[in-house]
């Protein structure tokens, strides 16, 4: 049983990165918005198990919010905002596709590296999916570095918590409920924040190109 | 609760009731409130440090509430005349403020001015209880906004702005040096007890650095020169009461610092920090005087004298801390008196006069003495006010600066056989700059006060003056009294300050007495001098001038004419003397420090040059060691600002990519340390 669990946890945990690298090679904001409603119902599927082999009936509460949340609310907010802006697309990120990959490669592997001392520490049968939760979290990172359009930027953000989201439920088992609903909130408040942010950049500058905002220097 | 746990309650309770009193109130009742509370805690801090010298007892009180923990109080005897001075100015500073900021009525906020005031002096009577070293950096940290924002209140004034901002960078500087001092002397705990530092002595290489860092902390805080470029740019314009509180106390906080961590934490030390003080203290007295000499903004020159005034305070410190090291622990204790008994008259006297001026300033509405004149016609209260204030800080005996000085050339005479080269040049060196800067000082004063008060008027502003209202002269009248009051009675007042030496080591405080004698203790060849003697006949001879005058049959009729009038029927402002004028000789003289530059255009008539239309001339000064200390420090800076600032390349891939990569730096980082 124990194995299963832990081969469930490292397939998840798997898929949701590969969902994260499927934003190196896309270039439509739309293919963007798929892979993270996909990798959002994916976490609230490692969430469930968590919670099925745990017995931990909050969690089962989590994985509800993270369905409702991540894998409909907010992917239907970022549909919606496509639409004022056209066709947005990732034309020209500053990385090409197999450089980024490569890069992303290279810091999978030195997620591990890092995860070592963590993993032998551990006991749970989750500990072999913790690398890859770190391994999502610098990936997407080196999106929102990497892409020029402020929509690819939010999409990068909001993989990023997934990992954080991701890496709690493995290493830990999920952190209190009172936090949970709290991360929660302010995810959606921060997801509007970058809504508004968005907008306005598209006002000034007639395009969600964030290089754009070089020009509010000088 | 004991009687001084009530008071510091009370104190503590007032001022932040008048905080907020003046934060709710209207504009005629906040400000009015305001003061009372402000007074009333003051008032209360003075009788706070009346009891604990008078009683001689300890009060100590450790906080232990959620939210201040670590937070330790404690008076001693050292603490008592800080708040003998704080209480004094801030009761007489909060009274002449009230009808003082009446002015700001709908120009600036009445409301922040009166709740930082409040504060202000919470956090000063406060610091000189800090009892550890947290307590101690966060009121003076605290201490240090609350003064930069009372700076700020002219905030729409651009000079404002820049003088706040030298005295942020400035007291900044300090305070990075008080916290590595700090965490130096308590091996990283901040929150040890002062009581604990005592017992245990660092070592003699970590007990240099914690005096050179604590020495530029404090001076940065009291204006010790190369330190002091922040004093007449921030005192002026800070509104008048707010100054003579920043003069008259908070600069004297760098005072208490450096006696509670050098004289008390560490009980003194080698030679040389004595004689480093005092070479400082002996140079910011000259150059303060000597600049205060060019000023002819009333508020910059009380401004450089505080400079001079602090210097002559390190003098006595410096000086006691020398003839600690060299065993002569009376003497010793005589300095650190000295310069305590200074503290408190500076702080009367530079109170009294930075209230005056301020009285002047909202009379005539300019600070420029060139625009002054005639006052003591329109003004008689706040020009006799003034000259207590500056015949005290001249040193004229009576008065209280004269007591001090006084014991400070005791002080600095009587070490002169101290049998080392070194020492036996300095003091003697120190003793001539010391009566050159009294001469200079009262020069100075003759300059402030006849020109500002006497004569005729020199503009229509000054010519519509009109007399302080009453408040502010109550305010100006507390401090007036304190500085006759304390100069006649030093033979009451030094034995009593040198209980504040009570709880130091090995100081044979309960000889501190004062005496009228000269102690010139040459070798015999010499014998004593009795001064008391020489006073006397010279004011019997000063009597006997008007009886010579009657002798020889001198012309006693009186006569009513215009001041300067010289037979002249009438007069204008443009005959009288000007300050320039008046300083110009000693401009030529030190023409060396102050480099001035001319300016002299003269405009001709077109038919012949022998008819002037206009003179026009302009002549400033350009204290030329500040340029060297401070202009390439500042060129420095700019050029590092210059060439970091690629990092803010206005690119926000870029910005993002740095916290990637602090990311990885961090995990490897964790990585690799065990």
């Amino acid at each position: 049983m124990s194995s299963l669990f832990s081969q469930l946890a490292v397939l998840g945990s798997s898929l949701t990165l590969i969902f994260a690298l499927m934003l190196l090679w896309h270039r439509s904001v739309d293919a963007y918005t798929t892979a993270f409603a996909w990798q959002s119902v994916v976490l609230a599927g490692i969430v469930a198990v968590v919670a099925y082999f745990e017995r931990d009936p909050e969690l089962y509460f989590v994985a509800a919010m993270l369905l409702l949340l991540k894998g409909w609310l907010i992917p239907r907010l970022l549909r919606r905002m496509e639409g004022p802006f056209g066709a947005e697309q990732e034309l020209q990120p500053y990385v090409n596709t197999a450089t980024s990959l490569l890069i992303s490669g290279l810091l999978v592997l030195f997620a591990y590296a890092v995860c070592r001392p963590l993993v032998a520490l551990s006991h749970l049968p989750t500990r072999a999916g913790m690398p890859l939760a770190l391994g999502l979290i610098f990936v997407s990172l080196f999106v929102i570095a990497s892409r020029k359009k402020a929509l690819t930027q939010v999409i990068g953000f909001l993989m990023l918590e997934n990992g954080i989201a991701l890496l709690a439920v493995l290493g830990t088992y999920g952190i209190p409920l009172v936090v949970e609903i709290g991360v929660f909130l302010d995810l959606l408040l921060g997801f509007m924040v970058m809504q508004l942010f968005v907008y306005r950049i598209h006002e000034t500058f007639e395009s969600l190109d964030v290089e754009q905002l070089g020009r509010l220097k000088h | 609760m004991t009687l001084m746990g009530t008071l510091v309650t009370g104190a503590i309770v007032c001022y932040l009731a008048g905080a907020l009193a003046a934060l709710l109130g209207n504009d005629r009742w906040g400000r009015i409130l305001g003061a009372w509370g402000a007074a009333s805690g003051a008032a209360i801090s003075l009788s706070l440090g009346m009891v604990a010298l008078a009683s001689g007892s300890v009060f100590s009180a450790v906080f232990d509430f959620p939210s201040l923990t670590g937070f330790a109080l404690r008076i001693d005897g050292l603490s008592a005349p800080f708040l003998i001075l704080t209480g004094l100015v801030g009761a007489a500073s909060s009274v002449y403020g009230a009808g003082y900021s009446a002015a700001y009525t709908g120009v600036y906020s009445l409301r922040k001015l009166g709740a930082l005031f409040n504060l202000l002096l919470l956090t000063l009577t406060l610091q000189v209880m800090a009892d550890n070293a947290l307590t101690f950096l966060l009121l003076w940290e605290a201490m240090s906004l609350v003064a930069y924002l009372l700076v700020l209140t002219e905030h729409r004034e651009p000079a404002t702005v820049r003088a706040a901002n030298w005295y942020l960078a400035i007291t900044h500087v300090g305070f990075a040096a008080l916290l590595a001092m700090f965490f130096l002397l308590s091996a990283g705990d901040l929150s040890t007890a002062f009581d604990t530092l005592r017992a245990n002595a660092p070592v003699p290489t970590q007990r240099n650095a914690i005096f050179i860092l604590a020495l530029l902390g404090f001076s940065a805080k009291a204006g010790l020169i190369p330190l002091h470029v922040w004093l007449p740019m921030a005192h002026p314009v800070a509104p008048s009461h707010v100054s003579a509180l920043l003069s008259g106390v908070v600069i004297k906080m760098g005072v208490y610092g450096f006696c509670r961590i050098v004289l008390d934490l560490m009980s003194g030390g080698p030679a040389w920090w004595g004689g480093l003080a005092l070479a400082l203290g002996v140079a910011s007295a000259l150059f303060g005087v000597l600049y205060a000499l060019m000023e002819h903004d009333l508020k910059r020159l009380l401004a450089y004298h505080s400079v001079e005034n602090i210097g002559i305070i390190f003098i006595g410190i410096g000086a006691g801390l020398m003839f600690q090291s060299y065993g002569l622990m009376s003497l010793a204790a005589l300095g650190f008196v000295a310069a305590l008994y200074h503290t408190i008259n500076h702080a009367c006297f530079k109170g009294l006069l930075f209230l005056g001026a301020g009285s002047v300033l909202h009379a005539t509405h300019t600070r420029n003495m060139e625009e002054m004149g005639g006052l003591i016609k329109k003004m008689p209260r706040t020009a006799l006010m003034f000259l207590i204030g500056a015949a005290s800080i001249s040193a004229l005996p009576p008065l209280n600066g004269f007591a001090s000085e006084w014991l400070i050339f005791q002080t600095l005479l009587g070490g002169s056989h101290i049998p080392e080269p070194a020492v036996a040049l300095m003091i003697p060196i120190a003793v001539a700059l010391l009566a050159l800067s009294g001469g200079l000082a009262m020069a100075c004063f003759v300059k402030a006060f006849g020109i500002t008060f006497l004569a005729i008027a020199r503009s229509p502003a000054a010519e519509k003056a009109h007399e302080a209202p009453l408040s502010m002269q109550a305010g100006m009248g507390i401090l007036g009294l304190a500085c006759i009051g304390l100069g006649l009675t030093p033979f009451f007042v030094v034995p009593v300050l040198g209980r504040a030496l009570a709880g130091l080591d090995r100081l044979a405080w309960e000889t501190t007495v004062f005496s009228l004698t000269l102690p010139l203790n040459t070798p015999a060849t010499f014998g004593s001098m009795s001064s008391p003697l020489l006073a006397a006949g010279l004011l019997i001879l000063l009597g006997l001038i008007p009886l010579a005058l009657w002798v020889i049959g001198a012309n006693r009729r009186t006569r009513v004419g215009d001041t300067w009038g010289c037979g002249r029927i009438a007069q204008t402002p443009r005959m009288q003397y000007t300050a320039t004028a008046f300083a110009e000789p000693l401009r030529r003289v030190f023409a060396e420090l102050y480099r001035p530059t001319k300016d002299l255009s003269i405009d001709f008539h077109p038919e012949s040059k022998y008819f002037v239309q206009s003179i026009e001339y302009q002549s400033e000064i350009h204290p030329w060691f500040e340029k060297l200390l401070y202009q390439p420090l500042i060129g420095i800076f700019h050029r590092i600002a210059d060439r970091v600032r690629w990092i803010q390349a206005g690119w926000l891939g870029l910005y993002l990519t740095y916290m990637l990569v602090g990311l990885i730096a961090l995990l490897v980082l964790a990585w690799w340390t065990p």
